[in-house]
Parts: structure tokens; sequence; C-alpha cells
């Protein structure tokens, strides 16, 4: 175990370097460099070369490359090139805010995910287990930027209830319930998508498992409904739900950015579009590392989980 | 099942709690606005993107400024100036007794100070900072010597009549000196100036503060704080306003306006702002190089149901690149009405009986261009009633501007925000023929000898009404070449919440929030 987790960790670097490649690359094939971009409409030749020179674009891309990863590994991420601040604080500040919106959304989707599969699973059928197809059909297929307006105008416009967007009021607030009740509208809306994905795949597996030989023969030596399902079934179950869950833990990181987007959350997502708008290269690229990472580290958690939950797989 | 209940209690839970925290309204003082974008940056000769601007022109201040409602220019931080008969000496007489907000005074050597470090690679400043538009604005400026405490002399390399009005421009703003050099490279961040507000916080992603500067030296504004809140999508900018956290947004979408002017909670604001909107056509390309062929373009296209049923009011048919009822603005201008008839004709006599096949480049958004995609798919159907067969191509906004520098644009759409009413700043650049995509923004490639001349003249005379009738005869020249089918300019509407007073929209897309008056 403990050697699978540092081979796994030994990974992660040129995982991070192949990421950070690819990511320089394509920013830098994209047509449109950040002096352009900058000067937009105005840009008169002068302005351009005077600026590329100023931002170091006139070196080749190796050259830059090799200078942006070589303060990399001295832990400077570098500066923005616009907002002229240093990028790992900005990216790390702004992850927080995702990583609390994202890792809402995973709870939320798991929890009612888990619960409303199981519960269509044992009723399998039923109305409940049809309004939770229908349900599910309807939350997978709706777009995100769409369901977040539709919230906001029933929950903020209408309502009242609930603040439409940012994650704290600018002016006094700044508690826990002030940022609760700005989190839940963007939390419902990044979760609906997966809480059904979770849902049906946990109905599936559980109904599967529920049919299996040790289950009869549970119910047969006399223990009753809830042992069989929450004790028996449901950690046999479990193995397919936590890769989903894991994928949809990514999934719902890339996601972010569209709910951050409709809602005003200052997370990472947000910035890093800005930042691609704005050819702001080290701006991308550490959000992207930082995106990456947490990917990697939530597939490790994934794997790590599969032992734990199944005594019969072993690392190797 | 007692588990699900269990975990239903505690996914409401948290909603129980937010709901009994009902949205507190503004404190006493404090104006909250909704912008479209964070700003990148406060400095303004750092940035160029209105919402930067919008909020760093509140801290930093340039030596002459736009009068209210118009882009006539007023003395600000310079009381008068001189203009040398050659016009290459502009001699300021700057204002006595003004403070910059961390104390230190506003001289002739924080002039000289604020741009020589735009323009010179040797100064101190230069190096913390990075100047988009130095050459674009400054390039023409050979020396700026303090001749006193108070007195400042520009020394231009040639002639440029419109100045004055450069000098008027978010970049020509002045900085502390001192605050710059302490700061460096952050000093972008958090600039400090004579404005009538000061720096006060910055939490990224969610709002800029600024406070109320009490010794302002045209008093001090009326209320005590702004706070500045990016919000990207425009259903939650609005929601905000008409719940009443925030209390002024600008950009409001077209689609709005109606929901809008009927809603008793907001008052609602419009103005025509200094901007046009075109679509380019390559004068250097065949079949655009026959004038009839864009003159028949430009009575194709349909302007007015554009205006109509895509901007939804916000935009002003244009019949030219000045804005109409400035100054320098040709008030007959020559008027290509929707007539597909005579587009037809045109086209004919081009030899063109059938018309052609073409490509037309579009932005699927950019600073200024309001609905691009919308606008040119109307255009799209207008062309192809007259024959001309139109394939959409549409771009990101920084590829967009990247593959129009490779002059292979047949059309392109494109817009341009002038920031002032001088026609030099939207005439020469766009159509001298100096100004020829790469060294400038000439991206139609036009070039007419008899027009050229006229501009030239026009930055060499300082004399207004003689660069009026100079650049209304250049008008006229320009709209018979049809270069571009002008489109619109840009009505920018703003949103208030009734307790909002005494602000007003301004042409050039500044907001001036220091004239506000909290109820």
């Amino acid at each position: 175990m403990g050697r699978f987790l540092a081979r796994r960790l030994l990974h992660l670097g040129p995982v991070l370097l192949g990421v950070s490649v690819i990511v320089f690359l394509v920013l830098h094939l994209a047509p449109g460099d950040p002096a352009e971009v900058m000067l937009g409409a105005n840009a008169n030749k002068e302005d351009l070369e005077r600026l590329r020179v100023q931002l170091g674009l006139d070196q080749p891309l190796y050259v830059q490359y090799l200078t942006w990863i070589g303060h990399v590994a001295r832990g400077d991420l570098g500066r923005s090139l616009w907002m002229k601040r240093p990028v790992l604080g900005e990216v790390l500040e702004r992850f927080k805010a995702t990583l609390l919106l994202t890792g809402t959304a995973l709870f939320l989707s798991t929890v009612g995910g888990i619960a409303l599969g199981i519960a269509s699973a044992t009723r399998a059928n039923s109305l409940l287990d049809r309004l939770s197809a229908v349900a599910s059909l309807f939350g997978a297929s709706m777009p995100t930027f769409w369901l977040g307006i539709v919230l906001m105008v029933v929950f903020s416009l209408w309502l009242g209830w609930l603040p439409a967007s940012g994650m704290y009021a600018p002016y006094g607030g700044g508690g826990l319930r002030d940022l609760l009740a700005h989190l839940i509208l963007p939390a419902v809306t990044l979760a609906a998508a997966s809480v059904t994905i979770i849902a049906r795949l946990t109905r599936a597996t559980m109904l599967e498992t529920l049919g299996q030989d040790y289950v009869r023969t549970a119910r047969a030596k006399g223990l009753g409904d809830r042992p069989v399902v929450w004790r028996h079934a449901l950690k046999n179950a479990l193995i397919p739900i936590v890769t989903v869950v894991g994928v949809q833990a990514g999934y719902l990181l890339g996601g972010a950015v569209l709910t951050e987007t409709v809602f005003a959350w200052p997370g990472v997502g947000t910035l890093v579009v800005q930042g691609i708008l704005a050819r702001d290269v080290p701006l991308v690229q550490g959000g992207v590392l930082v995106i990456a990472l947490s990917f990697v580290l939530v597939n490790l958690a994934v794997d790590t989980l599969y032992a734990w939950l199944d005594p019969r797989i072993k690392f190797q | 099942m007692k588990i699900g209940r269990l975990v239903g209690l505690a996914l409401l839970l948290p909603l129980a709690l937010a709901l009994g925290a009902p949205v507190d309204a503004q404190p006493v003082g404090t104006l909250v606005v909704g912008l479209v974008a964070e700003p990148v940056n406060l400095d303004p000769a750092q940035v160029t993107d209105f919402n930067s601007n919008r909020v760093g022109r509140r801290i930093v201040e340039p030596l002459i400024t736009f009068a209210e409602e118009s882009t006539r220019i007023e003395p600000n931080l310079a009381e008068s100036w001189t203009i040398s008969p050659d016009g290459l000496q502009y001699t300021f007489k700057l204002r006595k007794g003004v403070k910059f907000h961390d104390g230190t005074p506003f001289n002739a050597a924080a002039v000289k100070f604020s741009i020589e470090r735009q323009i010179s690679a040797e100064h101190p400043a230069n190096k913390i900072g990075k100047y988009p538009f130095a050459n674009y604005f400054f390039g023409n400026v050979k020396s700026v010597e303090a001749m006193d405490d108070s007195t400042v002399r520009f020394i231009l390399k040639e002639p440029r009549a419109s100045f004055l009005v450069v000098m008027a421009a978010a970049a020509a703003s002045m900085v502390s000196p001192t605050a710059m050099m302490k700061a460096g490279v952050d000093f972008a961040s958090a600039p400090v100036g004579t404005g009538p507000f000061r720096y006060a916080a910055w939490t990224r992603g969610q709002h800029v503060t600024l406070e109320k500067f009490s010794d302002y030296w045209k008093g001090a504004p009326k209320i005590d704080r702004v706070i500045y809140r990016p919000i990207v999508e425009d259903q939650a900018r609005l929601t905000e306003l008409l719940t009443g956290t925030l209390d002024l947004i600008v950009g409001v979408p077209a689609d709005f306006v109606a929901q809008l002017e009927g809603n008793a909670k907001v008052n609602l604001l419009k103005q025509v702002g200094a901007h046009v909107w075109y679509l380019g056509i390559n004068n250097s390309k065949k079949p655009f190089d026959d004038k009839r062929v864009r003159q028949a373009l430009n009575y194709a296209v349909n302007k007015e149901a554009i205006v109509r049923d895509v901007l939804k009011g916000t935009g002003a048919v244009s019949r030219g690149p000045v804005l109409p009822g400035t100054w320098g603005a040709e008030p007959n201008l020559k008027a290509y009405p929707y007539d597909p008839a005579q587009a037809k004709k045109l086209l004919a006599e081009a030899g063109f009986p059938n018309g052609f096949s073409t490509t037309m480049w579009v932005p699927e958004s950019g600073s200024g261009m309001q609905s691009p995609v919308a606008m040119a798919i109307v255009m799209q159907s207008n062309l192809r009633a007259v024959g001309v067969n139109v394939t959409l191509q549409t771009m990101e906004w920084g590829a967009y501007i990247a593959k129009l520098r490779t002059k292979e644009q047949e059309l392109f759409a494109l817009s341009w925000a002038a920031g002032s009413e001088d026609p030099d700043m939207v005439m020469y650049p766009l159509f001298h023929s100096t100004q020829w995509t790469p060294n400038g923004p000439n991206r139609a490639m036009y070039k007419n000898e008899k027009f050229d001349a006229l501009l030239t003249e026009a930055r060499h005379v300082t004399d207004q009404a003689k660069r009026a009738a100079l650049y209304r005869e250049a008008q006229k020249i320009l709209v018979e070449d049809a270069p571009w089918v002008f489109v619109d300019h840009e009505i920018q509407i703003a949103a208030t919440s009734k307790r909002v007073q005494g602000f007003k929209l301004h042409p050039s897309f500044d907001l001036r929030t220091e004239t506000v008056i909290l109820r």
C-alpha cells in the first residue's frame, strides 16, 4: 500500500509536466498573442513590437517554456501579464472558492444520488422509481447555465430567498450564513447532472447485487431488509459507484467554470477563462496546473478507496 | 427509511439556515456598481478595456477632461494652456495646491513622470509597468519639460491638432511618482492619484472598493464609497439590481431594455457613445476595389432593421465615422438607404449581374461589438438577396484580431470607440493610408490621396473651425468611396436603482460615479 502510494505520487511529476507542455503549446499555437489581444482593434506596429519585447514574446518558444519551468521548479509560478500579481497566490486564493463549490456539489450529488438510487432499487418500478427516472433524464440533459439562470430567477428574483450571485455580500456579511446563502444556488446547479448519474448507476448496481445468491442467503437466514440492503448489498455495490463518483469529481471541477460564471463565484475557473481570453500564459498555466493536480489526486484517492472497500483488490 | 429522512434533513439544513439570513440593503453612502467584467488592473496607462478604466479613472485624472455628457474638452488638473504658432509646443499651467492621495503635491515633475514613464525606456518607472498604447498616444511626444513647479511644456515631433484630446485620454492620467516608485509593479493594482476616490480594497473575483477622497480639489464626492462587483452573467446583474443589491449597472443587454423600461424600481439611462460599428470591406481586393461594388453593399444592408430588431434600440444608424451632432461631423452626409434594387443595379454595372461569393469574418464577441453574430446573420441574408453569397466565419476575439493582420479579409465586422468626438481620433487611424494594417488599424486598406491630404492638413491647423471644414470635406469623400458599410453608433444603456440621483452617462463610455448622490 505504502509503495503503491509512493509510486503513484512519483507519477505526478511526469503527468504535470505533460499538462504544462500541452497547455503552453495550445496557448501559443492559438492565433493571437497577449500583446495583440491587449491592443485589440487599436493596435499599431510600434506598440505591438515594444510590448512583445517587454513580455518576452520575441524569444523562441522553447526558451520561453524553459524560463517558465525553471521558475516553477523554484516554486515561482510567475506574475500574471496584466494583473501584475503573483500567479501562485492568485490561483490558490481562487482555488479555495472552487474547492468549496465543487466539494459541496460532490457531497450533495453523492449523498443525494446514492439515497435516491437505493430508494429506486428497493422499490423498482414504483411511482418513486419512475419519477426518479424522469427527473434523471431531465437533470442529465439540462445545460448547467440554463438551470442556473432558472434557479436564480425563481429563488432570487421572484421569491427573494437567496442572493443571486457572488460569494459574500460586499458589505457587512462575511459570516457562515452569508456564505451558505450564496453557496446554495451554485452548488445545487452544479450538482444537478451528477446526482442523476450517480442515482441511475446506484439503482442499476443495487438491483444487480440484490439479485445475487449471497443476498438471497442473507434473507433466507432471516435478516431484515435494512441490514441486507445497507450492510451486505451496498458495500458490494459501491465499487462502480466510487469509480463514477471519482469521475464526477473531475467533471465537477471542469463544469464549475460555467457555474462560476453564471453566479459570479470567484473561483479558479472564471480566472482561467479570463486568462485564456487575454492569452495570459502564466496565469492559465498556473490555474491549469492546480486543477490538473487536484484531478490526479482525486483519482489516486478513488484507487485507494477500492482496496478499503474490497480487500480482494491488491496493489501491485 | 430513517436514513433517507436524515439525509434529507441534512440537505435542507443549510437552506433553512440561509433563508434565515435576509439579504441586507446597502449601507447609507455606499454605491454598489455591477460591472460586466473584473478590472484587470487600475492604472489606466496599463490597461485597454472599459471596465478597468471605469474604476481606474476615479482614482487618477488627466490634465484635461471632457465636459459632462459631451467630449468637449475642459481644463482639469491644467488650468490653462497655450499652443505655439507652429503647433509643436503645448505649455500647460497647472492647478496649484492639488495633492495626491498619499499627501505628496501634484506638480510639473509629476506630469513629466506620468508621461515619460510610458515613452522612455530609460525611465526608472518604465520597467515596472507595461504601457500598451504608449506609441499610439504619445509616440509624437519628443520631450516633456518642467518649466517651473506649475508649468509644463510638451514638445512634439510634428504638429497634431488633436493633442489636447490625447491629453484627456485615460492613459494621460497623473500618478504620484513617490507612490509608484515605492509600490513598484504592485502600483497597477492600487494606484495613487488626485481623483475623487482613493483605492481602498480589492478582493479578487469579488469586488473593488474605492473610498471618497475628502481633500479632492473639486470638493469631496457626496457618497462615502463605491463598490464595484464583476458579474459576467447578464441575468445575474439584472437580478441583483432588481432585488436591490446593486445600485447601478451598465451594458444592459438589448433583450432586457423593454423589460426594464416599465419597471418602477429602476431608472433607465441612454446615451449615444463615441463609437461606430462597421462592416469593413477590403478595398484592395477584387471585386471590392470597385467603388460600385462597395456602394452596392451599402445599399443592400438593412441597417434600420439591424438597429430595430437585433439591437432593439441600443444603436443609432450610422452614416459615417464621426459622432453626429459634434463639431467635426458633416450634417449632410450621403445616406445609403436600404435599396436592394439599387444594389443590384450597381453590381450589374460593375460586371456582376449574377452577384458573387465572398466570406465575412465575425468575432464571437469583443469590446464594443454589441451582438456581432446576430448582426452578421442579418447582413448575410441581406446580401444574399442581391446575389452576394456570403460565408460567415466566426472566431474568438484574440484569434480574430490576429487573423485581420494577414490582410486576407474580404468582409469583416469590427467597431471603434474613439473615446472622443475629435474626428482625428477616428478618421486618421482607420482611413489614412499610412495606417494600413499591420502599421495601424486601417484594415479596409482604404486609400484616397485627396482624403489623405485633407486629414494631414487638418492635423497641422490648430483653428477648430478650419479643422471642421477640412474634416467635413473628407467625410463626403469617404462616404462616397464607401470603404465600409457604416452600421451603427452604440447607445449605451445604464440602469440604476431609484435611490441613485445625479448620475449621467458619458459618451466616452466612462462611468462617472463621483456625481452620484444617494437618497
